[in-house]
């Protein structure tokens, strides 16, 4: 369905009139917001519509002009998606920003649960009638809201300086006193026992917190604290030009550097109108590829390393260190990458490195087989994956789970296929989706092999993309300095699933809002609703399986 | 029984006074000939414990971010830190170095006092990579410690964003030195 078809559907299902914003490039409904519940109802119920899947929900502080009598106000953007029918929609609210307040939409989406948190976190909107309604990523006794236009840091945290100069002025630090620093749980106490796994644990993939509740051996309730590292991209990327952002993209997914850069690169080329060449095309889905497999060997290699099986793991460093070989001849870079720019890529992929990129891919192929040979049919690893944090395609669905971790759950939907962007609709790749291998659908086991067999298809695309290469330019000749007043959406599919770059701009050299959409953002927030009932030694299992990276949570 | 001469060894005894004398200084057999000489090595307690502890450098596992791809990729098998001794352990009590790999947070702050007083006695601290040195890109963030330094003592800083594995071995290497040349069993007695 086209906006128009769909703006025309809410019309008369709901009987009445909103407002349209279409002067942007994805149009969005203005909704009252005493309607929101209303609208979003109707949304993910209708046949025609349904609007199963929340993506992502921002908050843009829109402060009042300086000589306006207006009041300012702030734009809460939920941007939705139907994997049914393949369409999207945005809606948005406008809320009063001295004191704004929202119904809560977390019972039509589980997804919205966390992303409200966010929101009521970075930006201060409150959501009426969420249930758990606190900070997720900055620490309990922070204060202010740092998206808002207006928001003046602290001068120090806890006895930490904060600026620059109060750094080089403070003295250097000899002691160390650990005396207050016991982290607790506010949980009342009761008589299961509770149990604090994190922040520093090896097996979490970075840094992140749960508050444990075991009953003995068996969890009662998980709950995740993230934030740990929450670096404020959104709001460096406010303060720095559109091309000066790029390098920040890496670090938001460093295993999937590529995928963040081209979602990025996609943005602004919408933004500025820039058409890329088909050779930078050609280059970059090359560079994402191997990305992907970089990716998806720590992800396979970690995961039997959680369950105790070390050597797989080795085995696969061994493979990476190549790739990080064929990258730094491609960009320079082993992890960082920041090789593409806004209209093209930064260097060209020569002919001595395609030759290496194929010579590696004949010895990489049957090393997957040797590696299933090794691990995956592994009876006690089987064993320990098989049937343990079922996630039914519902359930997936709801909580907007991406990538991998939704495939293997049944549900058949990939950017490069059903969205195709850059040149991924020309090339020839199957979807993987989990089949129920060694037990149920949407199992641990399945998530795990979806990425082993995913390898195999990112090698055919690789080898196609290597032979379809044409000559050209790889760079587009002019890119302006400053877009237009716009609003765009782009998104790449990851090794973690949909990256998603929602830019706003009002046509200065800076974005006016950056907003960053993660794999693991919704990954990490599943996991409460998966693990009741669950061993204890299951849950890193669960973690492993589900790829989830703490920066692609906490940006 | 026969009378066994002990073989001597030359210059290893030589130490300086700021403990800087090297160990493995020629050894000079005086056994009889065809007899396995009985090796007898004189040097000062201070650079025995610190060949010991250099050697056995086993490193926390502390990884936040970027950075923690590369500390990983160092211990793989290219790089292979274990040949200098040094593996990395999951619990700051078994620890004798924090490497803080990757971005530290206003956040995480209270729980890097809290494992650097949990590691023992005596601890270094490596800041690896640009986050943990100064901020590094993220300097200008309202949510970044600008340098792990305004939380805990740093012994070295290592540059790059992330550093290569090469850095972070050459980080061991010069970690290595900087414990042969202290006085450690001085500081024991007081």
């Amino acid at each position: 369905m086209e906006f128009r078809d769909i703006q025309e559907r809410v019309h008369t299902g709901l009987g009445g009139s909103f407002e349209v914003q279409d002067e942007i490039h994805d149009p969005a409904i203005i909704v009252p917001k005493e309607q929101l519940r209303a609208v979003c109802g109707f949304l993910r119920d209708d046949e025609s519509l349904r609007m199963g899947t929340l993506r992502i929900i921002t908050g843009i502080d829109r402060p009042a002009k300086k000589d306006s009598t207006e009041s300012g106000s702030i734009e809460v953007v939920y941007h939705l998606c139907s994997y049914v029918h393949g369409h999207t929609v945005v809606i948005k609210t406008l809320l009063d920003r001295e004191a704004p307040k929202v119904d809560s939409v977390q019972d039509i989406w589980p997804t919205a649960n966390w992303h409200e948190r966010e929101t009521y976190d970075l930006l201060g909107v409150e959501f009426e009638g969420h249930p758990d309604l606190r900070r997720i990523m900055l620490p309990k006794d922070w204060v202010g809201h740092p998206l808002r236009k207006d928001y003046e840091p602290p001068k120090e945290y806890h006895g930490i300086p904060t600026t620059r100069e109060a750094v080089l002025q403070a003295p250097r630090v000899e002691k160390v006193s650990p005396a207050q620093h016991e982290p607790k749980s506010d949980e009342p106490p009761e008589r299961f026992i509770q149990l604090n796994m994190g922040p520093h644990h090896p097996a979490t993939h970075g840094v992140l917190n749960f508050l444990l509740e075991t009953d003995g051996e068996i969890l009662r309730r998980v709950k995740p604290d993230v934030g740990y590292l929450h670096r404020g991209m959104e709001k460096l990327a406010e303060r720095i030009s559109y091309p000066g952002t790029m390098p920040f993209t890496d670090r938001i997914d460093y295993l999937g550097a590529m995928f963040t850069n081209h979602g990025w690169a996609m943005a602004c080329e919408k933004l500025f109108g820039v058409e890329v060449p088909r050779r930078a095309d050609f280059c970059r889905v090359i560079a994402s590829e191997l990305n992907r497999l970089a990716s998806h060997l720590i992800a396979t290699g970690c995961l039997p390393m959680e369950v105790g099986a070390f050597t797989p793991f080795i085995h696969w460093l061994r493979e990476r260190e190549i790739i990080n070989d064929i990258m730094e001849m491609i960009c320079g870079a082993r992890l960082t990458y920041n090789y593409m720019r806004i209209g093209g890529v930064s260097r060209d992929i020569d002919q001595a490195t395609i030759d290496k990129i194929l010579g590696w891919l004949d010895n990489f192929e049957p090393t997957i087989d040797e590696f299933n040979r090794l691990i995956s049919g592994n009876e006690i690893f089987v064993k320990r994956l098989a049937n343990m944090a079922v996630i039914p395609a519902e359930v997936a669905v709801g909580y907007s789970l991406l990538g991998p971790n939704l495939r293997a759950s049944g549900v058949d939907w990939d950017v490069r296929k059903n969205e195709p962007y850059s040149v991924y609709g020309e090339l020839e790749f199957d979807v993987v989706t989990g089949q129920g291998w060694r037990g149920s659908i949407g199992d641990s086991y399945d998530r795990y092999f979806c990425r082993i067999l995913e390898m195999k298809e990112s090698v055919k695309i690789i080898r196609q993309a290597c032979d379809l290469m044409p000559e050209g330019p790889i760079i587009a000749p002019k890119v302006p300095k400053k877009p237009a007043a716009n609003e765009v959406y782009a998104r790449t599919e990851g090794p973690r699933g949909e990256a998603g770059f929602y830019v706003v701009s009002d046509g200065s050299d800076k974005p006016y809002r950056a907003r960053y959409r993660m794999g693991s953002f919704t990954a990490m927030s599943v996991i409460e609703a998966v693990t009741p009932g669950l061993m204890l030694a299951d849950l890193v299992a669960l973690i492993g399986s589900l790829d989830t990276i703490a920066p692609e949570v906490d940006r | 029984m026969t009378e066994r001469t002990f073989p001597v060894v030359k210059d290893a005894a030589v130490a300086k006074d700021d403990g800087s004398a090297v160990l493995g200084a020629t050894l000079t057999s005086c056994s009889q000939p065809g007899e396995p000489s009985p090796l007898v090595l004189t040097t000062k307690l201070d650079n025995l414990i610190n060949w010991f502890r250099g050697n056995s450098i086993w490193y926390l596992l502390f990884a936040t971010a970027c950075c923690g791809i590369e500390l990983m990729q160092t211990g793989g098998p290219r790089t292979d830190l274990d040949r200098f001794g040094a593996v990395f352990r999951a619990s700051p009590r078994q620890s004798d170095l924090l490497i803080v790999a990757g971005t530290i947070t206003y956040k995480m702050a209270d729980r890097v006092r809290l494992l650097y007083s949990q590691l023992a006695e005596p601890k270094y601290v490596l800041a690896m990579g640009s986050c943990a040195n100064c901020g590094g890109l993220f300097q200008g963030s309202y949510s970044v410690v600008p340098g792990v330094d305004s939380i805990v003592p740093v012994d070295i800083y290592l540059p790059g964003c992330p550093p290569r594995p090469e850095a972070l071995n050459e980080a061991i290497l010069r970690l290595q030195d900087k414990m042969r040349g202290e006085r450690w069993f001085h500081r024991i007695k007081g």
